[in-house]
């Protein structure tokens, strides 16, 4: 090629200015680049929109969830003092049934530890002066009681651990000086506890003195007078 | 058409022509500026829809994704053909061109294959200056340089360039 000046040099440097992109490429790319931004940006808005109302929900479910929990706990808690005839007694005893199942307690375990809370409740509604709440409670201890014999004449008794805190409970109750003579669902508990307990005593190496008060024991329960059978029994034991 | 979408239209129609032009000029082939072109507008779109983004300067901006994006062109193929980066000018591609032929003339060709094989800081300076009427300062700005290493470069550049033509 000749000898090119500079200003020639670059006056064929501007004439490159005539290279262009194919029309039909560049609206191509155009139409491609604007049409996946229009795309991403729904789909970034559904995205937000999924994420937000997730947070939301999540959030409204662990706000929900908290206070319910909250509401159950302070409930629990404040049902923890009450006693039969209260406003909030069911609660304690729902309560009562969720811990049973969370301990894994059985049918007589169970049992033995609502008596004992009811004979609890009844030593403390009568320290209290609350007539109503005495009256609810023997209802409630004698509706236990029922479920109670009923069980232990329907399985063997290999629980001596339940038997012995069964004739504690009961020796609580008779300490409250509750009259619970008349009722036939108590007295067959205590005649239950009370044969199983003599049978106990009766294998056991004993001292002369218990030995009279085991005597005295079945004299009792001969009569029929379980409650005080179980009295003496327990005067041995302690 | 959103905002965005309309914004980012404008800057397609004021800058795909010149991003094209200088890409070409750097690679020598059609195929390749259009996939590298793509690749340039598709980063600035992407960056540009970022809600934080602050690009005040939007042809700088996709200039210098450009930039970038024909290095990486360059260095690809350099590992593909296991070749030394620093002789970049000499892996421009050489396939012909229909468009171009129909377009330009011959010597205007010869100043365009010679562009290809100087330095590649050079060609960007002969490009932005000469071609897309770049001043000397906004050249400066965007590649990072003082104004007066641009100067030198430019004299060197065209220097270079009219050997090239002439030896070929």
């Amino acid at each position: 090629m000749t000898k090119l000046t500079e200003k020639q040099l670059i006056e064929t440097l501007r004439c490159l200015k005539e290279i262009k992109p194919r029309e039909d490429w560049a609206g191509l790319l155009k139409a491609q680049i604007l049409a996946e931004k229009k795309e991403a940006v729904v789909a970034e808005k559904i995205g937000i929109m999924e994420v937000l109302s997730n947070v939301f929900l999540q959030r409204k479910m662990a706000y929900s969830f908290a206070t319910l929990a909250f509401l159950i706990i302070g409930l629990i808690g404040f049902a923890e003092t009450t006693v039969p005839g209260d406003l909030l007694f069911p609660v304690k005893k729902l309560a009562e049934q969720s811990q049973a199942a969370l301990l894994g307690q059985t049918g007589i375990q169970k049992s033995v530890a609502v008596l004992n809370n009811r004979i609890n409740e009844l030593a403390q509604a009568t320290k209290d002066g609350k007539s109503e709440s005495v009256s609810s409670a023997i209802t409630e201890i004698s509706a236990n009681a029922k479920d109670l014999a009923e069980g232990l004449k329907n399985n063997t008794i290999d629980d001596k651990n339940a038997i012995q805190q069964i004739a504690d409970s009961l020796k609580v109750l008779a300490d409250t000086g509750a009259d619970l003579s008349n009722d036939q669902d108590v007295m067959d508990l205590y005649q239950i506890v009370a044969a199983n307990q003599i049978e106990d005593l009766q294998n056991t190496t004993l001292t002369d003195e218990q030995k009279l008060i085991l005597a005295e024991a079945e004299s009792l329960y001969e009569e029929g007078k379980y409650a005080d059978s179980l009295e003496k029994i327990l005067t041995i034991n302690n | 058409m959103d905002g965005k979408n309309e914004q980012f239209s404008q800057i397609y129609d004021q800058y795909i022509d010149k991003i094209y032009r200088f890409v070409y000029l750097k690679v020598s082939s059609q195929e390749t500026a259009e996939d590298i072109t793509s690749k340039v507008f598709l980063r600035g779109w992407e960056a540009f829809q970022k809600q934080d983004s602050d690009i005040k300067n939007p042809g700088a901006f996709l200039y210098q994704i450009a930039r970038n994006a024909v290095i990486d062109h360059y260095r690809e193929k350099g590992r593909t053909n296991v070749i030394s980066s620093e002789s970049l000018p000499d892996l421009s591609d050489t396939s012909e061109n229909i468009h171009e032929k129909a377009v330009l003339s011959a010597d205007v060709r010869l100043v365009k294959d010679a562009i290809a094989e100087i330095k590649k800081e050079y060609q960007d300076v002969i490009i932005m200056h000469y071609l897309e009427d770049m001043s000397v300062d906004e050249i400066a700005k965007l590649l990072g340089k003082p104004s007066g290493t641009i100067r030198v470069m430019m004299h060197r550049g065209l220097k270079d360039l009219r050997d090239k033509v002439q030896e070929s």
